[in-house]
């Protein structure tokens, strides 16, 4: 745990050993080690498509580095697992399987019910799995590192494909596209599966239940219909905040070595604020982040089958 | 007071005071809710694994709402 508070810390010096003609301007510090690369300085330049520019950032090089992490990791477990005859399982198949049964019983099929536990599992496993794979990899401070070699053996240009890779942001659920995007994943799911429950018609109009004084659809039909789409807004920026404000508060204290440098003009104070204050506090806030990415992932996954369950349910 | 046209600062105080309160609201809500769980666990500790499950989906609605008005103000804060 502490090195990762304390390869940051190091990493950090060296760009303000760089800056100090500047000051430290812990502002843009700060969102540039969370946010996607420059879009006009992509990793990858790709072409224009109907007016959207499909370049590689660094967002999306992270996205399918998870992505091809969390296949690969998956895929040769439960493989293995497959090819021993399913037996009970070992070793990593073990907390695969953990995790799969748990978002069954515990997730799936409260909010579900039996019929269409098998239907929808899957998709809930998926966004379970890839949201913590992608907050516990941003929790790890490769990029950081990276800046770190890249300043003194590398020496990569800052335009350069790693030069571009550099200062952080290796959190692709901090991207509220990224999360929007998952969001998205639900909204369509939930309309799929009240179609598929109810018939396509039948499920917008089970948004006005029966049996209700008509001024009273006045006002119900527009706020179902509102909430319909404020449920994938809140999904996203749940997400997407939680995760930024993490690697905030992390930086923000780590900026105080800096910040006391600064002011009292001597590497002392910086050195002291730091091994007094703010290595322990952004160790104990890196623990609390652990915590955090686990939560943020039930969460999202919870709050998908329960909107799922109530479009399947929605006769009660 | 000088000229009229300068409102910024006004707009950082609206931030903090928007995400104390945020805060302030969660807090109270959050406390609320876990003081009901822990006493209806008290009541029926047989229920325990329900009454978590209940807590847990109204729990992490009120967390969003806190977050996304700490959203908005660090909004107005970076984009002034």
């Amino acid at each position: 745990m502490n090195e990762h508070a304390q390869i940051p810390d190091a990493h950090a010096a060296g760009a303000a050993a760089e800056a100090a003609g500047e000051g430290f301007d812990a502002g843009t510090l700060l969102i540039g080690h969370i946010a996607n690369s420059d879009p006009h300085h992509p990793l990858i330049p790709l072409p224009v498509v109907f007016g959207i520019d499909l370049s590689v950032t660094k967002h999306v090089f992270m996205l399918w580095v998870v992505a091809a992490l969390v296949f690969v990791t998956v895929t040769l477990l439960v493989r293995g697992y497959l090819k021993r005859g399913m037996t009970a399982p070992t070793g990593a198949m073990n907390a695969l399987e953990f995790i799969v049964e748990y978002v069954r019983d515990s997730i799936a099929r409260p909010n579900l019910g039996s019929k269409w536990l098998m239907a929808w599992t899957p998709l809930l496993l998926t966004l379970f799995i890839f949201i913590l794979a992608a907050n516990a990899i941003g929790l790890v401070p490769i990029f950081e590192v990276l800046g770190l070699l890249n300043h003194y053996v590398l020496h990569a240009s800052p335009d350069s494909f790693l030069g571009t890779l550099l200062h952080g942001g290796s959190t692709i659920t901090a991207n509220f596209n990224v999360t929007a995007a998952l969001a998205t994943i639900t909204f369509f799911a939930v309309i799929i599966a009240g179609s598929r429950a109810h018939g396509f018609v039948q499920h917008w109009l089970n948004l006005a239940p029966k049996g209700l004084p008509p001024l009273l659809y006045l006002l119900l039909v527009p706020l179902e219909l509102l909430s319909m789409f404020v449920r994938p807004f809140a999904l996203t920026m749940r997400l997407a905040a939680n995760m930024t404000g993490g690697h905030l508060a992390i930086l923000a204290f780590l900026s105080f070595v800096f910040i006391f440098t600064e002011t009292f003009s001597t590497a002392l104070a910086g050195i002291g604020v730091g091994l007094l204050f703010s290595v322990p506090v952004s160790t104990g806030i890196y623990a609390l982040e652990i915590i955090v990415v686990l939560v943020q992932a039930y969460v999202f996954t919870l709050l998908s089958a329960v909107f799922i369950g109530m479009a399947i349910h929605a006769h009660h | 007071m000088g000229e009229a046209a300068s409102f910024v600062p006004f707009a950082y105080v609206g931030a903090a005071l928007g995400i104390g309160m945020a805060v302030i609201g969660a807090g109270l809500g959050i406390g609320r809710l876990a003081a009901a769980s822990a006493e209806a666990i008290a009541r029926q500790p047989a229920a325990a694994a329900q009454i978590t499950g209940a807590t847990n989906l109204p729990l992490f609605l009120l967390e969003g709402a806190a977050i996304i008005a700490e959203v908005f103000c660090l909004l107005i804060v970076l984009m002034k």
